[in-house]
């Protein structure tokens, strides 16, 4: 009987932890769950240093987000009248309703933060470089699906930070040009924040947003693939001087005889040297599961530790006291509110400027930096090669700004959105609800 | 001959087809805009004048301030014209929780991010007596009921 249970978990477990080399290579054809790994990945793209695993991170944030998230949807009701009230029952009348919801909420703020210090990373890797700018165009529209997923996210709650965010929020739309008007009767339903409003996040955070974040996750991977791995494998060419191999010709027979062209995987990382390859399983398939399992433990702790913020039942007459965005949008928040222009009789809204055309501006220049960079090829997989000091420091700088602003909004931003230096009394603000 | 037929048949079916789909995405993006909204309307009635003291008077449920001077009323919005917050009466001027904009006593910006002032909503005293705001009526910043005293008051 122990043998035979042995024999058995030796059976669904063999492709985990293979015991020869050729069970390595039969584990990625005969397992479903490692077969998008190739047989072997570059030695150099296991690094824990080279990459911190940031995009591993954020999948397994992205997983423990979904799952916690379909537990949430038994729970909460996208009504006006009903939202707030079942998110006081998952804190106080569902077991462990309450650690799901933190859980769900430490996850989604991590993940801004993480899939962001990926991108740095990234960045600072001159890793979005040939056909490696198309993943980049892709992460950022994650990037931006991940940002979206949150703000849709703490709406649903229906307090005052959610009513107070959508309107903010649907206000801010409102000043695109042309279109503004159009696009914030459609986000509201009317003219008013009301049920329609809050159905529609509703179905925008449970069902658009993941859609479109799973399948852009799925062909951010697929073309992590195509492109031959991690950038870091072009240092690896680059430090063994390896010229790049001419394209290998294929032949292939299609129903009318040969079909010419080159083979898909042009940019295979398998033309390194032997020496430079490990096999996927185990060696990359254990630090995935490693990763998730640290990840997971740590958002855990966090739900443990920490209560998800909720604010009062949302109330139309009354803003709360300072109104404050969460960490990730205040400083859009710091944005819009010191960007008005007057020249004469001439104004530009903060709204316009400061929320969307200059974040439109930093998107743009952010989404076409792989076709703004000109420096030397040689940098590829390198972390902050010094041919790149002032792209670099751009970055560095506009995250440094952000943060700052980020840190004024959060600590320094008192009633009526004035500065108060640290140890300066506050006046005391009548919380009317 | 036989060709071209084909030809303009081919097209036929397939441009039917993709207009058909077409259609089908514009009708349900269509319904995203609603024909129907159970909104409260834009012309609503408040107190009787003589309910308001003299100063400024927040009506939290509308959303705006009712300044009575004697027998001079009008009407102030309270929503904030940067990005929608509710603006609070602070003895002398009005401010906004949210980006700290500052308005003042007559709506106009003293400063922040607003871009323009606060609006004066069209005021008139209803049949039977009780103060009627339209808020989809702007009036000039010179507007004043004067509620006389062979006024129904």
């Amino acid at each position: 009987m122990g043998d035979k249970i042995k024999a058995f978990w030796r059976k669904i477990s063999w492709a985990w932890s293979p015991e020869s080399e050729r069970e390595s290579s039969e584990a990625i054809v005969k397992n479903f769950w490692l077969h998008w790994f190739p047989a072997k990945v570059a030695r150099a793209s296991m690094d824990w240093n080279y990459s911190f695993w940031l995009g591993t991170a954020s999948a397994a944030l992205l997983l423990i987000l979904t799952v916690t998230g379909v537990m949430l949807m038994f729970f909460y009701v996208p009504s006006t009248e009903r939202a707030y009230g079942s998110i006081k029952d998952l804190e106080y009348a569902v077991s462990f309703g309450r650690l799901l919801r933190n859980q769900h909420r430490w996850a989604a703020e991590g993940m801004v933060a993480i899939v962001y210090i990926h991108m740095a990373r990234v960045f600072f890797t001159s890793a979005y470089r040939g056909a490696r700018a198309i993943n980049w165009v892709v992460g950022v529209i994650l990037f931006l699906a991940t940002l979206l997923l949150s703000f849709t996210g703490y709406l649903l709650p229906w307090d005052q930070l959610a009513f107070w965010a959508i309107t903010v929020g649907t206000s801010i739309a409102k000043q695109a040009p042309l279109v503004g008007p159009t696009i914030q009767f459609i986000l509201l339903g009317g003219h008013e924040i009301g049920q329609q409003t809050l159905l529609r996040f509703y179905v925008l955070h449970v069902f658009f947003l993941p859609v479109l974040a799973l399948v852009l996750f799925g062909y951010h991977m697929w073309r992590v693939r195509k492109d031959g791995g991690l950038a870091v494998i072009e240092r690896v060419r680059n430090e063994r001087a390896m010229a790049p191999k001419a394209t290998p010709k294929t032949k292939s027979y299609s129903l009318f005889g040969l079909t010419p062209g080159t083979s898909v995987q042009v940019m295979s990382s398998t033309e390194l040297e032997e020496s430079d390859q490990v096999f996927s399983s185990p060696n990359m398939s254990r630090r995935i599961a490693l990763v998730f399992l640290i990840v997971f433990n740590i958002t855990l702790l966090a739900a443990l530790l920490f209560n998800a913020p909720l604010e009062g039942l949302a109330n139309p007459s009354v803003t709360p006291n300072p109104a404050k965005a969460p960490w990730y949008f205040v400083w859009l928040q710091e944005l819009v509110a010191s960007t008005t222009v007057r020249m004469g009789g001439f104004t530009i809204s903060g709204a316009l400027l400061g929320g969307i055309l200059l974040p439109g501006f930093l998107l743009a220049v952010l989404t076409l930096w792989p076709w703004l960079d000109r420096s030397p090829l040689r940098t590829e997989g390198r972390w902050l090669a010094p041919e790149r000091k002032r792209q670099n420091a751009t970055f560095a700088v506009a995250t440094l700004v952000i943060i700052v602003l980020i840190m004024v909004g959060v600590y320094l931003r008192g009633p009526y959105w004035r500065i108060y230096w640290p140890g300066q009394p506050r006046p005391e603000i009548p919380q009317l609800y | 001959m036989d060709a071209d037929r084909r030809k303009i048949l081919r097209f036929i079916g397939k441009g039917s087809v993709l207009a058909a789909f077409l259609g089908q995405i514009g009708a349900a993006g269509r319904a995203f805009f609603p024909n129907v909204l159970y909104e409260p309307p834009s012309r609503f009635k408040l107190k009787r004048p003589n309910d308001y003291p003299n100063g400024y008077t927040l009506d939290a449920a509308h959303r705006l301030f009712v300044i009575r001077q004697k027998d001079a009323f009008h009407v102030i919005s309270a929503i904030c014209t940067h990005l929608g917050c509710n603006v609070q009466w602070k003895d002398t001027e009005f401010d906004c929780p949210c980006h700290g904009s500052r308005f003042n006593p007559d709506g106009t910006v003293i400063s922040g991010p607003a871009p323009r002032p606060l609006d004066w909503f069209a005021t008139t005293v209803s049949p039977d007596g009780f103060l009627e705001v339209d808020s989809a009526t702007d009036v000039a910043r010179d507007f004043r009921l004067v509620i006389g005293g062979k006024g129904k008051a």
